[in-house]
């Protein structure tokens, strides 16, 4: 089993048949306020603490006392596992973090080595978008950068903004599916006047993963995985129908 | 006779934590620079991207950032084609950061501090 990575959430490595496969990157889109950073730090957490895998959080966008904080909120204390030299929040650019990856003994490198960290957090991957308005440069940048990554012997998850907060998503990315190993999508779904939340997971490398599209919450220990949708259609919709009762009782049958 | 008290007033505080101030510290944007990576240790990153992070002027933070490295406060080096900074991993000089950077949260030092750098800058 070493070669599987569990996430710490229980429902979602139930999904992957056992967890990410090491040594991959996985990208977990979603809209703002969906729990991608949570997943991301869930995982860095539960292979430092459970799994004794030193984490990276590499950030483009938020400085560290922000993890700390939102870490704390979930009893997760970042503070004293970076002093523990089992952490370490790197707040940096995608473009020197490129370059960073590809000289010999930069900063990712030396902390892969030094502190023997197995697993990255990145969040998110949206910021290498400012870097190439042209499609094919960027996938090739992203994808420089993954490999780096993967070279170092690093697990990577990555986050990406999705700008759809209800109803149909931008169109599947699949330059950017085809770069990566695993491809999780976390929805928002508006269901009897309430706002839910919808996790599936859309790809995964070598593995017959399950296709379930599931609901999720965010408690107070991270994120919950709990059962598929039942009786329900056009989930991804954003605003999914009940199905018909005959459908229902026969897909039951089934 | 008053101006002397003043400064008599204003210079009671650690010689270490003074020179430092008057040496290193010197500018409001030094000031941010010198937060921004105590409170982001493993930043490596270039004058642009570190400007954009503390809100600053592109050019006066380039400017600020070569004469915190020519201090020895941070480390400037050459990735690529950019020049990045990062923090100085002298632990003298990290120490003094932390006590620069605790110290500032009391008001009468940071009174202080604003009192000889604007004095530098006249």
């Amino acid at each position: 089993m070493d070669d599987i990575v569990t996430t710490g959430i229980a429902g979602l490595d139930a999904m992957l048949r056992g967890g990410l496969l090491r040594q991959t990157a996985t990208l977990v889109e979603g809209a703002p306020g969906t729990g991608k950073t949570t997943l991301g730090m869930q995982f860095i957490y539960h292979g430092i603490t459970q799994c004794n895998e030193p984490g990276l959080i590499l950030t483009f966008e938020q400085f560290p006392q922000q993890y700390y904080r939102d870490a704390a909120a979930f009893g997760w204390d970042f503070r004293r596992l970076e002093e523990e030299g089992k952490l370490e929040i790197i707040m940096s650019s995608p473009e020197v973090s490129r370059a960073d990856l590809e000289r010999t003994g930069g900063h990712i490198e030396q902390r892969a080595r030094t502190m023997g960290a197995r697993r990255i957090l990145v969040d998110s991957i949206s910021h290498f978008e400012r870097l190439s308005e042209d499609p094919v440069h960027l996938r090739q940048m992203i994808f420089a950068f993954i490999n780096g990554l993967k070279r170092e012997g690093l697990t990577a998850v990555l986050t990406r903004e999705s700008p759809a907060l209800l109803g149909e998503a931008e169109a599947f990315d699949e330059g950017l599916a085809f770069l990566v190993d695993t491809y999780i999508q976390l929805r928002y779904v508006e269901m009897d006047s309430a706002i839910h939340k919808a996790l599936l997971v859309l790809k995964m490398r070598g593995s017959d993963h399950d296709k379930d599209i599931r609901q999720y919450s965010i408690t107070s220990s991270g994120l919950e995985v709990r059962s598929r949708f039942e009786g329900r259609e056009g989930i991804l919709s954003g605003s999914p129908r009940r199905m018909a009762e005959s459908f229902v009782q026969a897909f039951v049958r089934r | 006779m008053e101006h002397d008290l003043v400064g008599r007033l204003m210079t009671d505080m650690d010689p270490d934590m003074l020179a430092f101030l008057l040496t290193k510290v010197n500018s409001f944007v030094k000031w941010d620079l010198i937060r921004f990576f105590h409170d982001n240790p493993h930043t490596t990153d270039t004058a642009e991207n570190i400007a954009r992070y503390a809100g600053r002027n592109v050019e006066v933070t380039r400017s600020e950032l070569t004469q915190l490295a020519a201090a020895g406060v941070l480390s400037e080096s050459r990735l690529g084609d950019m020049v990045v900074y990062s923090l100085s991993t002298n632990p003298e000089i990290r120490d003094m950061i932390r006590r620069f950077v605790e110290a500032s949260d009391d008001r009468q030092f940071r009174v202080k501090a604003i009192y000889h750098i604007i004095r530098g800058m006249r």
